[in-house]
């Protein structure tokens, strides 16, 4: 099984995060899945945005189990304070997560106002790409191609 | 579950390696890490206890040029081979394309390799994921030691189904059999992932990975 985004979709994300990093004056945002796939990112400078999403997705995961084992239905966010940068890490969905990363500048309170709707906003669009991932696979007329030949991988290669 | 970027032209996809304790999964990832050239990898993390065993896991980018037209990116995970942190694999092996499952093949570790793969079989099927659905490829490690035990035999014991995966005998502190195991696992999730997401009707599997 695999989902997949078109141009539209990822345009309708950056701009949500690109609201998001406006309003709450955070420095950048990554949406993963729960398999710590990147589904969108916007602003990271050095970060690596896969490294992001697969530790925020493991955060994030045993975050909810521990919500389980207190009885909660889910910590709907967690969030890791520094002394110069922080993180907050919110369910999109089910499957889903948003990571906002913010300094000193910003606000804790303001990123987690902002954060809200801009979960609830990523929510619709990947409700959309879900449903329509479901009914089709892969666009009309496309073909996958794999590469034959030599291995993928192998020693300085 | 694997993820297409149609705007970027990037396919993502998960590949966990599982297996009992100290079975040599993060020994694969290290050796990968230090043997593939730089453009196809990013760092490799690892969540590890003060005595260097893992904790939550291991993860690692690799990127391949293997379908044409889009970058293809493969998430590299390993679980905590310790049983007490079931809780862990399970949480790494959520949205999963491929699994390499890492044997020890020294004799006296024969019930950990069974009572792990009992384990993978169960946390996978509380995913509502089935092991016969997953593309997997077993690697029966540590053979140059003296005790272990006959491929036949680990295949009976582990690989014993109406299909067979395919197995490698390896030794990942040398790098023997690690990119065999790695390029068998992501030949067979790109062929999986092209026949089910693009419809296409692939070739006999075995003739694309000769």
């Amino acid at each position: 099984m695999a989902y997949s985004m078109g141009s539209k979709d990822v345009r309708r994300m950056r701009r949500i995060l690109l609201e998001l990093l406006d309003r709450s004056e955070a420095d950048a945002c990554v949406v993963c899945d729960q398999a710590g796939h990147v589904l969108a990112e916007e602003g990271l400078e050095s970060q690596d945005p896969h490294l992001m999403s697969a530790l925020g997705a493991g955060v994030f995961a045993a975050t909810r189990e521990l919500a389980g084992l207190l009885g909660e239905n889910e910590f709907s966010s967690v969030v890791h304070q520094g002394t110069r940068r922080s993180i907050l890490i919110c369910a999109v969905d089910e499957q889903s997560l948003l990571l906002v990363i913010f300094g000193t500048s910003a606000n804790l309170g303001l990123v987690k106002l902002y954060a809200s709707p801009a979960a609830a906003a990523m929510r619709s669009v990947l409700d959309r790409v879900r449903a329509r991932s479901e009914e089709e696979t892969a666009p009309p007329g496309h073909t996958f191609v794999l590469r034959q030949g030599a291995p993928l991988f192998g020693a300085g290669k | 579950m694997a993820f297409v970027n149609y705007e970027s032209r990037e396919i993502q996809l998960k590949i966990v390696y599982y297996g009992p304790a100290l079975c040599g999964k993060t020994t694969n990832l290290q050796t990968i890490h230090r043997m593939v050239s730089d453009d196809s990898k990013g760092s490799l993390t690892s969540l590890a206890t003060a005595q260097d065993r893992t904790l939550f896991f291991d993860f690692m980018p690799l990127v391949a040029d293997a379908v044409e037209g889009f970058q293809t990116r493969f998430q590299m995970y390993t679980v905590p081979g310790q049983v007490m942190y079931n809780m862990t694999r399970r949480l790494v092996l959520r949205g999963v394309d491929g699994l390499v499952f890492v044997a020890d093949s020294q004799w006296d570790k024969m019930p950990e390799n069974v009572e792990s793969f009992k384990n993978l079989e169960e946390n996978l099927r509380l995913q509502s994921d089935d092991i016969e659905a997953l593309p997997c490829v077993f690697q029966y490690n540590k053979r140059d030691l003296s005790n272990v035990a006959p491929r036949h035999y680990l295949d009976f014991l582990l690989n014993n189904r109406r299909v067979r995966r395919p197995a490698v005998e390896g030794v990942a502190t040398e790098g023997r059999g690690v990119f065999e195991t790695l390029n068998m696992i992501a030949k067979l999730v790109l062929l999986k992932f092209i026949r089910e997401y693009s419809g296409k009707q692939v070739e006999d599997a075995r003739l694309v990975l000769a």
